[in-house]
C-alpha cells in the first residue's frame, strides 16, 4: 500500500502560467525570423502536448501586449476538448484589439516594451489563488515567453514580482525570442530556479519547448537542464529608470539612484550629513559599487 | 507460511504483458497511445515528447547527457519500461552503439493528438434531445452507492439489501482470494488478502476488480485485447454525458451491463434508444494508481483516548471499522467505535498488518484533524505498532540439535563453522551441545563428515 502523505498530486501534476508576448512593434520587427502564426503553432502544439502528458496538468494563457495583458486561456474552464485553439486564438484575437485600442491613447512606457510585469503579477496572482484553494494543488510554474527588450521602467515592479514568485517557491523559466538576451528574465530565472534559454534556431521553437520547458518540476532533479552562460545583474536607477552598473544605494531602504540625491525619494531618508561636516572631501568619493541582486 | 499479497497492479502492468503483435495492434487506436503515455513515469514521458517530432533512431547517449547523476536509476526505469510496452525499439549496432527507435504508430498518433487537439471517442448526446441528465453529483453519488453495494456483496455481508444483478459465478471469481470458505454450514470468512483489499483506496479496489474481470473474460473467450482498449476509451468519455448505446458493438454492450453493476457507467432508456453515461470510476481508469484525485473526503476523527468517531451513514465504512475496533453505538451519521486490545488484536490475527490500519486512519482522517499532523494521535499509532509486536514476542526457526561431540576440538570447530554460515542458535560448551539453523544443515553434515575422516 501506498504510503500516506499531505500531499495528494503525483509530483508531476503542473500547473503552467504561460505568458506570450504578443507586442506589435516586436512581432513587426522579427517578420523575417518567426512569424507570429508560426510561433503561436508551436505554442499550440506545446500546449496540447503538456495537457496530454497528464490528465490533472493545467495550462494558463496569459496575453502581455504592449499596453495591457489578460487571460486568454484557461484549461480548467470546462470547454470541448477539440476547440481549444480555437477558444484561444478568438480571446488572443479580443485581446490584440483591445490592445491595440488602448495604444492609441498614451502609451505607458515608451515605444517597443510590452508590459511583462503586469502579466508576471496576473499569473501570480492567479498561482497564489490555486494555493489557497486547498491542500490539493498541482505544482505551479512559469513559462514566459518573451522577445521585447526590457522595459526598464518595470524594473521595480518585475523585481518584486519575482521575489514572490521566489517566496512562494514558483520558478519562472524563460525562453527568449527576441535577438537580445532579456537582463529582467535572465536574473529571474536565475532567482527563482527556472530555465533560462534563448533558442539559436526559432524554426525548431517546438522542439526547444518539448525537451527543455516541458520537463515537469519533479523530473528536473535527475536532469541536466541549460544553464545560463552568465547572468546580467545590471539595476535600473529609481529616478529615471536607466540601467546602470554603478550607482548609489540607499542604506535605509536600498533604493537605486544613478546620481547623488540630498534625499531618499522612497523612504525619505535625508543623505550627505558627512559631506555637510567635512566641505573638505570631494563631493563624489567613492560611488557604492553596486550588490550582485540574488538573495 | 506463503503470503498472498494483494498487488494492485496498474492496469499498464497488464497491457505490458501483452503479446507483441497485440500490442502493437492496441496502438493504432489513439486514445490507447494517450491513455498510455499518461501512465508512464514522469522521465519516459518527457522522453517521448522530445522524441515525438524525431524521424528515425536516436543514440542512448544522447538521452544520458541529459541526466544527472542522481537520476541514473529514474533513467534507467524510463527507458526500460517504454522498451517494455514496445514505444522505444532498442538496436545495439556493431559499434556497440545503443539507439532507439519510436514505435511509428504511437508517434503518428500523439503527433496527430498534438496537433489537433485530440478529440472525443464518440459524439455524445445532441443538447437539443431533452432528457433529464443526472447531474455531477447525483452521478458521483450513484458510483459511489452502486460500488459499496458490490463490496457489501463481495465480503458477503448480511448488512447488504439490495441484490446485484452480477451473476452469482462472477461474483465467486471476485470473490475468490478475497473470502475464504473451509466448509459449507460455516459462513465464508475474509482472508487476509481479502482485508487488505477491504482498506485500499476505491482506486485500488477497482483495478483489482477490473484485473480479475479481464481474465475471467479471458477465460471465456472474449480477446483481452478488444476489452482492455474498450475500457481504455471509456475512460476518455466525459464524466456526465450521455452516449448512445448503438454506437457499440453486442460484446461491447455486454461488458457495459457489467460495468454498470459495478457503477463505472449508468445506463439511462430513453424513449427510442437507451444511453450509457459514464461515472467517475469509468474515467478514472486510465488514471495511474498514484493519482489520488479521485480519493473522497476522510471521515474518521481518532482521539488520543482511543475512540473513533466516523461521521459516514455508510455500512460499508462501518463493516471496515468493525474489521479492527469495537463498535459502541451508531447514531445515523455517525459512527462511534474504540479501538481496544481486544479488536486489534483479532484484527491482527486475521492478517492486517499494524501499518495497515494505520495508513487508512491517515488517509480516511477527518478533514478538521487532517490538517494537523500527526493526523492520528502518537499515542494511538504507537499502541497499534506495540500491539502487533506483542503478538510477535516468539520467533520460530526451524532448527537441528546436535550434542555427543567426540572432543572439545570437534566441538570448537563446528561452533566456528557455524557462525561462519551465520547458522549458530545457542552452545553449550561445558555440556558440548548446540543449535543450528535448518537451513545449514547440509553444510554441517558435510564438515561434520569430514571431521571424522
Amino acid at each position: 500500500m501506498t504510503p500516506v502523505s499531505s500531499k495528494l498530486y503525483t509530483d508531476d501534476v503542473s500547473l503552467l502560467v504561460v505568458l506570450i508576448d504578443t507586442n506589435p512593434f516586436f512581432w513587426n520587427s522579427v517578420k523575417s525570423n518567426l512569424p507570429f502564426s508560426k510561433f503561436i503553432s508551436h505554442v499550440l502544439a506545446f500546449l496540447n502536448s503538456i495537457l496530454l502528458v497528464n490528465q490533472q496538468n493545467q495550462v494558463v494563457v496569459l496575453a502581455t501586449g504592449h499596453n495591457s495583458c489578460d487571460y486568454v486561456f484557461d484549461s480548467s474552464v470546462a470547454q470541448s476538448q477539440n476547440q481549444r485553439a480555437e477558444h484561444l486564438l478568438q480571446k488572443l484575437e479580443e485581446f490584440v484589439d483591445k490592445d491595440e485600442s488602448l495604444c492609441r491613447e498614451e502609451s505607458v512606457d515608451g515605444q517597443g516594451f510590452s508590459l511583462l510585469s503586469g502579466s508576471l503579477s496576473m499569473a501570480l496572482c492567479y498561482i497564489q489563488r490555486v494555493f489557497r484553494s486547498g491542500p490539493l494543488h498541482p505544482h505551479p510554474r512559469i513559462l514566459c515567453l518573451h522577445g521585447s527588450p526590457d522595459g526598464p521602467g518595470q524594473y521595480v515592479a518585475i523585481m518584486n514580482s519575482i521575489f514572490s514568485a521566489q517566496r512562494s517557491m514558483v520558478p519562472i523559466d524563460a525562453c527568449v525570442i527576441g535577438t537580445q538576451h532579456s537582463a529582467f528574465l535572465q536574473q529571474a530565472s536565475y532567482i527563482t530556479g527556472g530555465v533560462y534559454l534563448k533558442p539559436q534556431l526559432l524554426d525548431g521553437l517546438f522542439q526547444y519547448l518539448s525537451t527543455v520547458f516541458a520537463t515537469d518540476l519533479h523530473s528536473r532533479a535527475f536532469l541536466q537542464l541549460p544553464k545560463p552562460a552568465g547572468v546580467d545583474f545590471r539595476a535600473s536607477c529609481f529616478c529615471h529608470k536607466n540601467t546602470i552598473d554603478m550607482g548609489y544605494i540607499c542604506s535605509v531602504c536600498l533604493s537605486i539612484f544613478c546620481k547623488h540625491q540630498k534625499k531618499c525619494s522612497t523612504c525619505g531618508s535625508v543623505f550627505g550629513q558627512a559631506q555637510a561636516q567635512d566641505s573638505s572631501t570631494p563631493p563624489n568619493p567613492n560611488p557604492k559599487r553596486k550588490t550582485p541582486m540574488d538573495a | 507460511m506463503p503470503q498472498v499479497k494483494i498487488v494492485a497492479r496498474n492496469f499498464m502492468d497488464m497491457v505490458a504483458s501483452l503479446p507483441a503483435f497485440k500490442l502493437d495492434k492496441l496502438y493504432e487506436n489513439s486514445f490507447i497511445c494517450e491513455a498510455i503515455l499518461r501512465s508512464l513515469p514522469p522521465l519516459a514521458k518527457k522522453y517521448v515528447l522530445q522524441m515525438l517530432y524525431i524521424e528515425g533512431p536516436v543514440s542512448a547517449k544522447w538521452l544520458e547527457e541529459w541526466v544527472l547523476p542522481d537520476g541514473v536509476s529514474k533513467h534507467k526505469v524510463a527507458v526500460d519500461r517504454l522498451i517494455q510496452l514496445r514505444i522505444l525499439t532498442e538496436t545495439i549496432e556493431r559499434k556497440k552503439e545503443t539507439t532507439y527507435l519510436l514505435n511509428p504508430t504511437f508517434q503518428s498518433n500523439l503527433q496527430k493528438h498534438i496537433v489537433h487537439g485530440g478529440v472525443l471517442p464518440r459524439e455524445p448526446m445532441a443538447s437539443n434531445i431533452t432528457v433529464r441528465l443526472p447531474t455531477l453529483e447525483d452521478l458521483d453519488a450513484y458510483a459511489v452507492q452502486q460500488w459499496e453495494y458490490f463490496l457489501l456483496h463481495l465480503i458477503n455481508s448480511t448488512e447488504a439489501e439490495k441484490s446485484t444483478n452480477i451473476s452469482s459465478s462472477m461474483m465467486r471469481i471476485f470473490q475468490r482470494g478475497l473470502l475464504n470458505q473451509k466448509d459449507d454450514k460455516e459462513p465464508a470468512k475474509l482472508t487476509e488478502s481479502g482485508f487488505q483489499f477491504l482498506l485500499m483506496d476505491t482506486n485500488a479496489q477497482l483495478w483489482y476488480i477490473i484485473r480479475e474481470y479481464i481474465t475471467n473474460c479471458e477465460e471465456h473467450g472474449v480477446d483481452t485485447a478488444d476489452l482492455i482498449s474498450f475500457l481504455l476509451e471509456l475512460s476518455f468519455h466525459v464524466t456526465g454525458k450521455a452516449y448512445n448505446l448503438n454506437t457499440l458493438s453486442d460484446i461491447q454492450r455486454n461488458i457495459l451491463k457489467d460495468l454498470t453493476d459495478l457503477g463505472l457507467v449508468k445506463l439511462q432508456q430513453g424513449r427510442k434508444e437507451s444511453w450509457f453515461i459514464p461515472t467517475k470510476l469509468a474515467t478514472n481508469l486510465s488514471i495511474s494508481l498514484a493519482d489520488t484525485s479521485s480519493r473522497k473526503q476522510g471521515f474518521v476523527v481518532v482521539e488520543t483516548n482511543f475512540r473513533m468517531y466516523a461521521y459516514s451513514t455508510s455500512k460499508l465504512h462501518c463493516e471496515i471499522l468493525r474489521l479492527f475496533s469495537r463498535i459502541e453505538y451508531q447514531l445515523p451519521n455517525l459512527i462511534v467505535c474504540a479501538i481496544t486490545k481486544e479488536s486489534l488484536s483479532k484484527a491482527l490475527l486475521n492478517g492486517i498488518a499494524a501499518d495497515q490500519i494505520i495508513s487508512f486512519l491517515q488517509q480516511n482522517a477527518h478533514p478538521r484533524v487532517a490538517e494537523r499532523t500527526p493526523s492520528v494521535p502518537e499515542n494511538v499509532t504507537d499502541q497499534i505498532r506495540l500491539w502487533e509486536s506483542d503478538l510477535n514476542r516468539l520467533e520460530m526457526t526451524p532448527a537441528h540439535f546436535y550434542d555427543e561431540f567426540p572432543s572439545r576440538d570437534v566441538f570448537e570447530a563446528t561452533c566456528d563453522f557455524a557462525r561462519e554460515y551465520g547458522g549458530l542458535l545457542w552452545e553449550n560448551s561445558k555440556k558440548m551441545r548446540l543449535v543450528v539453523k535448518a537451513e545449514i544443515f547440509p553444510h554441517m553434515k558435510e564438515f561434520l563428515r569430514k571431521q571424522k575422516q
